[in-house]
């Protein structure tokens, strides 16, 4: 309920033409539209507009009667002219040109994911495919605020592979943030990861943003008993349907880490989650699961407005659990077909790749951040054309903005 | 395999060749029996390889021979972890389907009534599950190896078709556009050699065709036949 | 001063909308299209207006190839050919002869000059064998002529398949400013309105007087007759091992094997002419300059929800015809996308591709080997294919044996001719990018 009313209000905000009032407010607050919660960040709708409602009430407050009705009456007018009719009291706040600016409309960053790089001697095609979604991100106007690379740069870990993929990133022009991924991982168990690109967890505050970027691909040792080689181990980890590894986890030591790392944001506090594994229990054959996927879960529960944006199902894959928004990141090096259960209600499925087209079902694409945390995903197929799930279809529980359904649907 | 060497184990005295140093698998030698060696002794296996040391004055035991045989065991198993190839790939992808079960053509009788044709035994219904199974388990095994595949790109099928996802045979013979003509399953395996593997086709009888196609069928057992679907 | 610019400015933008890709609607892209340095392909030499053979010898070898005969070709799937057929322009042999007489008619273009034979040459492969077409007031299009051969197979029509039919097509170069120029189809009609052969052909063949929509049906009943597939592959395939030299059946093996080919050209009994009857971006248009800034102006016009109006008023625009199929469908997947051409008679329909940029098909086979030219919308088909020259020369060979036996003597004269010429320039072969020791969308300057 509360929502729906600071909506409306948000719209007549914004709609509201300049009005001369008999006595403005000090045009310093009013250039500073937003409220500011501890750590300086935009705390969210409610809080903001309750402040500014403040504000103009406390300006309304020493005019006469005379003075009142006509602003009032100039706010009503206003309103009425762009079709919204005002409450009978609405503290109707007027939208200078200068309130459009970017904190107002929310931010984009892009993301690149799953390569799953060999040498350039071995296999060309992955490190094209890498190279043309560098070059996609690098031709986006205007530029995104950052580049996620989601996990899986490397497939088998190797040196070579890692290395690769770091100097072809290096040319993108937007500033890199690093996820890893399991193929990245359990060759050397990340060594060279921490060398190339520093540790794999980590958290940072972006445009009143917090993003956590966990290393979700922790498995339990499986390896010792049985005597595995490094490589061997990979190649283990690199098999999706062999049932030699452990499930996905982000372990005790992580979460303790995400407890502490969110625990002194408030609960309006826009949160969102990078991760590879997908942080909820999708299909545990291929490891499209985390184990502690509840408990990760219960950490982010009390926020409200949590997205996950996950890497290692090289698909489009939507969920919704509580509060908590899912989104999958596309492979630029192979689609996968979508498991035979555990597919959530929310999504809805991309078109059955052609094999024919070795890009098909690939591709990169962004992310669009509004002020109250809310997420779109914009999934940027090759040859395709490019879909958006939005942050209110999920919000509205399927109910509204539903994307396209898919022309050839999945076997 | 464990059977195999204990009876040789058994037959030791007259298979075994025992030296200081130097090894020779044969049993006509015409040397005169060894006296007791102050050395300690050399087990050799037939592959010439695998050795086992057994210190001097040891116990010539059932036991003692025992534990030669299974260290002889062991070192091999080391040496050949394949072998077992058939538990390893079977524990590797549980989630292939059984084959039929055939036990309805095991008549109530069994061989007893005389007649020839149209009688079963269990053993033949055990022997066509071994066989099959093994040929399900040989494809899964090239499925997800890239070089039995031929692929140039360290590709395997498997990357793109985890447990054969999305492979769909049921849906051939069809015409498929891009190959020029109405193709069968083995046409689009060798296509997705050809390119996204960018290997070199097989032919039809290819032993290792043959058994991806049998890991396939295996793996999509029951769903109902849909030729000619896109 | 050319026609067209005289023409009401309202009237281009109605016409651009479908005509706007056949050729830039203003005289000011002309004139850039005359700059562009296009190498010149063989002069045609015709003698007639825009230098093509006078309408009278067209006449005559229409007569020796011996077309015009209705009906599914014969070893054509008839139901797949019927199906193409509209119900109410069922094949006739007065609707035929009404068709051949419009085509060859230059008296429905404004100035008189021009047929659709004027640039779909029958002497020459019903092409005009220059890079664009040239129209009326010597004004030069975008647009490669494609051959009329066999058009009939083809569902969509034009580069960008903004006709959906055969007849749909014949009437739009008609009022197409830079090609035959009529400000409307009813002064097509009146051209010829008064010529009483016309009107006993047009009454013949479908019981009424002459009239634009008819026109289309009859022109698209002769273009049903210009069937071309009786090529040494054809008679390869019936089994006459000696039809095709080895070179050529090894191409056979590469077209579909390893060069990847079929991929988008498959031929094959239920579409035996060689297209896929798709859109790809292979990256032609990203050759042309500022195409990557006009593709981000297109997308960007997308991203705001663009309206129709938007869209043709970016048409307009000089380069804009780049965009291809974009400009018809306004689909994000479909910029700098063109149709998927005919492989057959390939070999004497020469300069390639859209815009008629590849002289010989060794330029085209250098294209496709370094797998095109990368951009953001190029087709994931296109990969770079690592053949050497001797497996190059194979799918140059095949190719040329695609072509009709009635062409024979030009086929073989061409292929000397373009042996030649990719003797000695070969601008598009990149073997760094064929043989992936260098890869594609590395280090392309962004802005």
């Amino acid at each position: 309920m509360r929502r729906t009313k600071a909506a409306k209000r948000t719209k007549q905000i914004e709609r509201t033409e300049r009005v001369e009032r008999a006595e403005p407010a000090e045009p310093a607050a009013r250039a500073e539209p937003t409220a500011r919660g501890p750590r300086g960040r935009i705390v969210g709708v409610e809080t903001r507009y309750m402040e500014e409602r403040r504000v103009a009430l406390e300006g309304l407050r020493g005019i006469d009667r005379r003075g009142f009705l006509r602003a009032s009456a100039a706010a009503a007018a206003a309103a009425m002219a762009c079709g919204v009719a005002p409450h009978s009291f609405q503290p109707v706040r007027v939208a200078f040109a200068g309130e459009r600016g970017r904190e107002r409309d929310g931010f984009r960053f892009a993301y690149i994911s799953d390569s799953h790089l060999f040498e350039e001697k071995l296999n060309d095609r992955f490190v094209r495919a890498l190279l043309r979604a560098v070059d996609d991100v690098n031709r986006l106007d205007p530029q995104p605020d950052f580049v996620l690379f989601g996990g899986d740069l490397a497939q088998l870990g190797q040196p070579a592979e890692l290395r690769l993929g770091a100097q072809i990133l290096r040319s993108l022009r937007a500033p890199v943030r690093m996820m890893v991924g399991e193929h990245d991982w359990y060759l050397d168990m990340g060594e060279l990861w921490r060398d190339l690109f520093g540790e794999p967890t980590y958290s940072f505050d972006h445009k009143g943003v917090h993003f956590t970027v966990l290393n979700s691909i922790l498995e339990e040792d499986f390896w010792s008993e049985r005597g595995l080689s490094p490589m061997e181990r990979m190649k283990t980890v690199a098999g999706l349907d062999n049932n030699a590894q452990r499930p996905f986890t982000v372990g005790v030591e992580q979460r303790e880490w995400l407890r502490r790392d969110l625990a002194g944001l408030p609960s309006t506090a826009p949160v969102i989650v990078f991760s590879h594994s997908p942080l909820y229990k999708l299909y545990k054959p291929w490891n499209f699961w985390t184990d502690d996927a509840d408990e990760v879960q219960a950490l982010l529960r009390r926020f409200r407005s949590v997205a996950v944006i996950h890497g290692h199902t090289h698909q489009m894959l939507t969920n919704r659990i509580g509060s908590i928004h899912f989104h999958g990141m596309l492979s630029t090096a192979w689609p996968w077909p979508y498991a035979p259960e555990g597919l959530p209600e929310y999504t809805v499925q991309m078109s059955r790749p052609d094999p024919f087209n070795p890009n098909d079902g690939c591709g990169d694409g962004q992310v669009r951040v509004h002020p109250d945390g809310l997420v779109d995903k914009i999934y940027q197929l090759w040859n395709r054309n490019p879909i958006t799930v939005t942050g209110a279809y999920l919000r509205s529980a399927r109910r509204a903005g539903r994307p396209p359904a898919p022309n050839r649907k999945a076997y | 395999m464990a059977a195999a060497v204990l009876a040789l184990v058994l037959s030791l005295p007259l298979a075994m060749a025992v030296s200081v140093g130097g090894a020779a698998c044969s049993d006509d030698s015409t040397d005169p029996a060894p006296a007791p060696a102050k050395q300690g002794t050399t087990v050799v296996l037939c592959d010439g390889k695998t050795k086992v040391e057994i210190p001097p004055g040891a116990e010539k035991s059932r036991a003692g021979g025992q534990a030669v045989a299974d260290a002889l065991m062991s070192q091999w198993r080391q040496r050949h972890p394949d072998a077992d190839w058939e538990a390893e790939v079977r524990r590797s992808h549980p989630r292939i389907p059984p084959p039929a079960d055939n036990a309805d053509v095991l008549a109530a009788g069994g061989q007893r009534d005389g007649q020839t044709y149209g009688r079963f035994t269990a053993k033949d219904v055990l022997s066509w599950q071994r066989e099959i199974e093994r040929a399900v388990l040989e494809g899964a095994r090239i499925f997800h190896d890239s070089e039995a595949l031929g692929s140039t790109i360290g590709m395997s099928c498997d990357m793109c078709h985890p447990d054969a996802a999305n492979t769909h045979p049921e849906t051939y013979p069809k015409f498929q556009v891009q190959l020029g003509r109405v193709v069968l399953l083995r046409d689009m395996i060798n296509w997705c050699i050809e390119h996204p593997l960018r290997g070199t086709a097989m032919t039809a009888n290819d032993p290792r065709m043959r058994a991806l196609e049998t890991y396939i069928y295996a793996q999509r057992k029951g769903q109902p036949l849909s030729y000619g679907k896109h | 001063m050319p026609r067209s610019a005289a023409r009401p400015f309202a009237r281009l933008i109605v016409l651009c909308g479908a005509a706007a890709t056949a050729g830039a609607c203003d005289p000011a892209a002309s004139a850039q299209a005359q700059e562009r340095s296009f190498p010149a392909s063989v002069p045609v030499g015709g003698g007639g207006p825009h230098g093509t053979t006078p309408m009278t010898a067209q006449r005559r070898k229409m007569d020796e190839l011996k077309i015009g005969i209705p009906g599914p070709p014969p070893g054509i799937d008839a139901a797949v050919w019927n199906a193409a057929v509209p119900e109410d322009n069922q094949p006739t042999q007065e609707r035929i002869i009404l068709g051949r007489a419009l085509y060859t008619e230059p008296r429905l273009s404004a100035d008189g000059t021009v047929a659709c034979a004027t640039c779909h040459d029958a002497v020459h492969g019903f092409i005009d064998r220059r890079p664009v077409a040239e129209g009326i007031g010597n004004n030069l299009g975008r647009r490669n002529t494609p051959t009329s051969m066999n058009a009939s197979f083809m569902g969509v029509q034009f580069w960008d398949g903004r006709a959906g039919s055969l007849e749909a097509q014949a009437l739009l170069p008609i009022v197409n400013p830079i090609e035959m120029g009529q400000p409307d189809g009813e002064a097509a009609v009146r051209a010829i309105a008064g010529d009483p052969a016309f009107e006993k052909m047009f009454r013949a063949a479908y019981g009424r007087g002459p009239n634009y929509m008819d026109m289309g049906r009859a022109l698209a009943s002769f273009e049903r007759t210009l069937i071309f597939l009786d090529a040494p592959f054809d008679r390869f395939l019936r089994g006459d091992e000696d039809a095709m030299t080895p070179g050529a059946q090894r191409g056979w093996v590469l077209f579909n094997g390893k060069a990847r080919c079929v991929a988008c050209h498959p031929i094959n009994a239920a579409s035996p002419i060689g297209s896929d009857e798709r859109f790809h971006n292979i990256g032609v248009s990203a050759r042309h300059q500022n195409f990557d800034a006009l593709s981000s102006k297109a997308i960007a016009l997308l991203e705001e929800n663009a309206s129709p109006t938007a869209i043709d008023a970016l048409a307009l625009e000089t380069d804009a015809s780049e965009l291809g199929r974009f400009l018809v469908t306004r689909s994000y997947a479909d910029v700098g996308a063109f149709r998927t051409q005919q492989i057959r008679n390939v070999g004497i329909t020469a300069p390639y591709m859209h815009d008629g940029s590849m002289m010989t098909l060794w330029d085209v086979m250098d294209h496709y080997n370094k797998g095109g030219e990368p951009n953001r919308f190029l087709d994931g088909g296109m990969e770079p294919l690592a053949l050497d020259e001797g497996e190059m020369a194979d799918v140059v060979e095949f190719m040329f044996a695609l072509t009709d036996v009635r062409f024979a003597r030009e086929n073989q004269a061409e292929m000397a001719r373009q042996r030649e010429v990719a003797r000695k320039q070969r601008p598009f072969r990149d073997d760094d990018m064929a043989f992936r020791r260098r890869l594609a969308f590395d280090g392309r300057q962004t802005r």
